[in-house]
């Protein structure tokens, strides 16, 4: 038995370190890395049901090729390959290589992940997508204003006096969290949680503050406004470090009673929460992403933002805005959100033309040429896109599609072909994380089964065949080996950390700030923080300032009055790990929860099959009445299969975020009734 | 010092990783924690509690006490108490005794199934794989300390037990302020018993037969007629043999004579053999010697049944009810012999429990209409008994004798062995109740 320190490169803030233990190429426990000071105790119950994900029966490990009856066989990795290669060619002689898309989704991190861009270079380039489903209207909003996007250290949190976890449910999506902001309330910490959705966290909290849901902007400038009409603002502060206060203040418009009027939280208790901002020093604001998935998404950031920048809430022990710290991302050349946004020139060969908000009709407008071929690999767009309808029309125009994958997946289903997906132990690489700060090697562990290769070796094997003559410094020879030779050389430069640093132990980024801006720099146009940006309005064409724009929910509100919210839950990374047994043991039936009043309204009754509909499609599932959900909202979580009776995505229309090409999934209204 | 589980439900949300880790590192077909929560749904006055529990390895273990096959043990090493699933034979009276849900039954192994401590681990320095898992901190393995705090759960059950397992209440308890405060006020249904009466229905047979065998030897004794003896020979044979079905593995089911020492549920089952013995020989030999042994050792067997109960009856349910083996056989015995006085005696008992235990549990309308029946079934044959004051005729003793066994009925209704679930509902619903009304 052997046992080794790894890290979970999932989509996820925590990228948890873990002890595994193999023995006889199987993956038999799973125990936590007290090492790692963000995650001391271990990942939550999905880390652990790596154990059944590795080893599982549904695991592709085998190519499947569809045949023209729909079915899928096995065929050998050699001749899957042969096939895809033929295509390829043939697709690029007939259309050239831009009618081919190359879609990469968030399944799993790694530095191995960019191995793919050179051999699609080589190819001659293709389309490929813009814009990024999570997360970057609110890294925009962070970047403008404050330069760099970081926080401070997680275990930070526990020196908090106030802590305000606004729009975001660690409990359920950041688990490690938890216990940071349970020590601090232990200390004395007050706990308050904004969320239209009494969550798991909020049940931790001492306060909840339930706005109707995409108001949350409205909120933070009326508190905006209390705090400087209360003088409860860091002036000195303000004076050094902020550019743009008095136009900011100026532009305070919006009234406490206003506030009341379209938040529907009471005057007086958005007066006290100012109050508790104002005098609760030091604060950290925990935002969520969930915040920013509106079409307001990027000025709601820059509004609450705004509070700590007040408040003087920056570059201090226990404060903060934790939007995202990406100063473990030490190799990334270009960091997000700036990798999400096209730039012509620098794409090249890459045409950078399909946003992620809307895959399903931007590759349906697609011309010169057209989109004949698709490749997938570490996503599942069918079921997590915006506006299935356009979607899956999208991919039946498309005549070869190329899946990477690990199990049979709604966009999986969809393909002619699925290469077998390569899973967490079977290949080394080097991850970041977005809330962790350290740098992480993920070695190989076990061997994978079957005729699984990683995805590196299938471009090597492809590039072969097509002549491409890549250098192996680009796309190293298969083989574990020859990978950690490529990682070795791909940190070079950087820092001083090797490979072989990283085998040791997961390590502090180089260069880390545990006190995120502690030397007052901020890297924006005027060295200041930007209350007021010009490249907001020139770039995104939004205001200057931070201000607040109602959601506009199209001509049908009346028809379909109930906001429908998609989140995400603790059981699920998105679309992945539902499916495992392991997972379902702990998971209700999914299903649809709206409040009692919303439930007598139209005679539902608790666990009764309904159909959720609006004019993008409808959707049919059991409903839970619960008293945690306000009125006017349906809440459904996303990530839940199609076979499952889930694809929320078709109810939401693809639409972007104000700024950073991110999908305002939280913006459509839906109506709800029973069906049989 | 004794280790055990540390629990701090300020960090608990319930996340299940320990559960989950349990079940893969024990591989079976049943979960061996539970996760409980309360206060989810609805009320604004209370806050949410997270309990997550398995075996709490108790220094005075009640499943190791009550199992008559002796399949508890202790390891000396951890202190944790382990059960080796070759001697259970399935009765499920540990799940009965035990007041926190430890002991799981295996319906595909039909054996008992609970947390071991992960003690082959423990040995190997290595904590169990639930208190691993958490990854919160809610959950922990070490040193207790036990003078700190039950003060989170006051109404946790444990005085005579000793569980080894230490709450952490870090913190206020003060409620969650909601803003807007949700008008919805959810319906919580009210489930006042999960219990399936199928499953014990082997056993409403076994020990009302044995009630009315024992009944019929007494009234005989009276009487000075020996019953049927091929009839009496039936019945107690399908007494054994229902009380054989209830167990999961039958034929391990001489192990129930195994721990005479500590069992009540063993006593019994030797009892029961005794008196069957005795019985039987007393009716085909037809010696009145052994008539009388039989008759006082099927009183000896009646007690020892209803001590089976009473052991496992922490919170009380059927100390005082008239669906009692012992009461009701002597009931039984003076009606069929026509003892006028000893049957009004034991006629205005069973009466006054029956009565007091309806105005008592509130019972909702189709439960009530069952126990008016029971009453009924009593009132009409006992009064004609005592009124006209002549043998009860056959029909008369059919209906007499179909109400008892609707008693014996109820009596399995009503018990309520105590069940860590419905015992922290029960309670927080009392406090919410309180709340409520400021």
């Amino acid at each position: 038995m052997n046992e080794f320190v790894t890290a979970c490169p999932r989509n996820c803030y925590s990228t948890c370190s873990f002890r595994v233990q193999v023995e006889n190429n199987q993956i038999i426990r799973i125990l936590p890395y007290s090492g790692n000071l963000a995650t001391p105790d271990g990942p939550c119950i999905k880390g652990l049901s790596y154990i059944e994900r590795t080893h599982s029966k549904d695991r592709l490990i085998h190519p499947l090729i569809r045949s023209s009856s729909g079915n899928f066989s096995i065929i050998g990795i050699n001749e899957a390959l042969d096939i895809i290669t033929n295509k390829l060619r043939r697709i690029r002689e007939d259309y050239g290589p831009k009618s081919i898309l190359w879609y990469r989704g968030s399944g799993m991190s790694g530095l191995t992940n960019d191995i793919g861009s050179s051999f699609w270079k080589s190819f001659g380039g293709a389309t490929t997508t813009y814009g990024n489903l999570c997360w970057p209207a609110g890294l925009e909003a962070v970047r403008l204003t404050m330069g760099t996007v970081k926080h401070n250290v997680p275990w930070d949190l526990e020196n908090a006096k106030t802590i305000l976890i606004w729009g975001k449910n660690p409990a359920e999506t950041n688990i490690q969290e938890i216990r940071f902001i349970a020590n601090a309330r232990v200390k004395g910490c007050k706990i308050m949680v904004i969320d239209p959705i009494r969550t798991a966290t909020a049940d931790k909290a001492d306060i909840l503050y339930c706005p109707v849901p995409g108001t949350d902007g409205a909120l933070a400038l009326a508190i905006a406004r209390i705090l400087i009409e209360n003088n409860l603002v860091d002036h000195e502060f303000i004076k050094n470090h902020v550019k743009g206060f008095e136009n900011f203040r100026d532009s305070l418009r919006i009234t406490v009673s206003e506030a009341e009027q379209i938040t529907g939280i009471p005057a007086e208790e958005i007066t006290s929460l100012a109050m508790l901002i104002g005098n609760g020093k030091p604060m950290t604001i925990l935002p969520g992403y969930g915040l920013q998935r509106h079409q307001n998404g990027g000025q709601t950031i820059r509004s609450i933002l705004a509070l700590s920048i007040l408040t003087g809430n920056i570059g201090k022990p226990g404060a903060g805005f934790n939007y995202a710290n990406l100063q473990s991302y030490i190799y990334d050349d270009l960091k997000e959100p700036l990798s999400y946004f096209p730039d012509p020139d620098k794409d090249l060969p890459f045409r950078r033309s399909v946003s992620m908000a809307r895959l399903g009709s931007d590759m349906l407008k697609t011309r010169d040429p057209e989109l004949k071929a698709i490749w997938i690999e570490r996503g599942n767009p069918v079921l997590q896109s915006p506006d299935t309808n356009n979607v899956l029309k999208a991919f039946s125009m498309i005549d070869f599609k190329v899946v990477v994958e690990q199990f049979m997946t709604d966009t999986a289903a969809l393909s002619d072909i699925i290469l077998p997906a390569k899973d967490v132990f079977e290949q080394s690489d080097i991850i970041g994380s977005y809330w962790s700060p350290y740098v992480q090697l993920k070695p190989k562990v076990i061997q994978a089964p079957g005729e699984v290769i990683p995805e590196t070796e299938i471009y090597y094997h492809i590039a072969e065949k097509l002549n491409l003559n890549i250098s192996n410094e680009l796309i190293p020879k298969p083989g574990n080996d020859n990978i950690e030779k490529w990682l070795e050389n791909r940190i070079k430069g950087y820092s001083d950390l090797t490979l072989q640093t990283l085998k040791q132990a997961p390590v502090l980024a180089p260069g880390l700030q545990e006190i995120a801006y502690e030397d007052f720099v901020f890297d924006t146009p005027s060295g200041k923080i930007e209350l007021c940006s010009e490249t907001a309005k020139l770039k995104w064409g939004i205001s200057e300032l931070p201000g607040y724009t109602s959601i506009n929910h199209g001509e049908n509100r009346n028809k379909y009055p109930l906001i429908f919210l998609t989140p995400n839950t603790g059981n699920r990374i998105h679309s992945q790990f539902g499916n495992l047994e392991i997972i379902k043991e702990t998971t209700p039936e999914p299903c649809a929860r709206i409040s009692v009043e919303e439930a007598n309204r139209r005679g539902i009754t608790e666990g009764q099959r309904t159909r959720i509909f609006n004019e993008c499609g409808e959707l049919k599932c059991r409903v839970s009445i619960s008293a945690r959900i306000p009125a006017g909202v349906v809440v459904l979580p996303n990530g839940i299969w199609f076979s499952e009776g889930g694809g929320v995505n078709r109810l939401i229309a693809g639409q972007e975020t104000d700024i950073g090409y991110g999908a305002a999934f939280h913006d459509n209204s839906v109506e709800i009734e029973v069906s049989d | 010092m004794r280790n055990g589980f540390i629990f701090k439900h300020d960090r608990c949300v319930g996340c299940n990783a320990c559960r989950a880790a349990c079940s893969l590192e024990n591989r079976g077909t049943v979960h061996l924690r539970n996760i409980f929560t309360y206060n989810i749904g609805s009320e604004n006055f209370s806050p949410v509690i997270n309990l997550s529990m398995a075996c709490n390895h108790c220094e005075s273990a009640i499943c190791m006490k009550g199992c008559p096959a002796s399949v508890f043990s202790r390891d000396k090493a951890t202190g944790a108490i382990i059960l080796n699933e070759k001697k259970c034979i399935g009765c499920k009276y540990c799940q009965w005794n035990c007041p926190y849900d430890a002991p799981k039954f295996d319906i595909l192994k039909k054996t008992i199934a609970k947390c071991n401590l992960c003690y082959t681990g423990l040995k190997e320095g290595r904590k169990p794989a639930c208190s691993t898992a958490c990854p919160t901190g809610a959950l922990s393995f070490g040193e207790l300390n036990v003078s700190e705090s039950k003060t989170a759960f006051r109404w946790f059950p444990d005085k005579q037990l000793v569980p080894a397992l230490q709450f952490i209440a870090n913190g206020n308890d003060v409620p969650l302020k909601i803003i807007p405060l949700n008008k919805g006020k959810q319906v919580v249904k009210q489930n006042r018993n999960d219990k399936n009466i199928k499953g014990e229905l082997s056993l409403v047979i076994f020990s009302f037969l044995t009630t009315l065998s024992v009944a019929l030897v007494l009234s005989s004794f009276i009487k000075g007629i020996y019953p049927e003896k091929y009839t009496f020979l039936v019945m107690l044979a399908t007494a054994g043999t229902c009380s054989l079905f209830h167990l999961g593995k039958k034929l391990r089911s001489w192990r129930a004579l195994t721990n005479l020492k500590t069992s009540p549920l063993s006593r019994e089952i030797a009892a029961f053999i005794l008196y069957s013995a005795l019985s039987t020989s007393a009716l085909f030999l037809q010696l009145p010697s052994l008539l009388i042994s039989s008759a006082l050792t099927g009183l000896l067997l009646l007690l020892l049944l209803d001590s089976v109960y009473i052991y496992a009856d922490k919170s009380r349910s059927v100390v005082l009810h008239s669906g009692q083996t012992f009461l009701s056989a002597l009931t039984i015995a003076s009606f069929l012999s026509g003892s006028i006085l000893p049957f009004a005696f034991t006629f205005i008992i069973k009466l006054g429990l029956t009565a007091y235990r309806h105005i008592f549990i509130k019972p909702d309308f189709s439960e009530s209409s069952v126990r008016f029946l029971r009453i009924a079934l009593l009132v009409v044959p006992g009064l004609s008994l005592l009124l006209l004051n002549s043998n009860p005729g056959i029909s008369i003793i059919f209906i007499f004798l179909t109400g008892e066994f609707i008693d014996r009925i109820l009596f399995y209704y009503d018990f309520n062995p105590l069940n860590i679930n419905s015992l922290i509902k029960e309670h927080l619903k009392r406090e919410r109740d309180e709340k409520e009304k400021y």
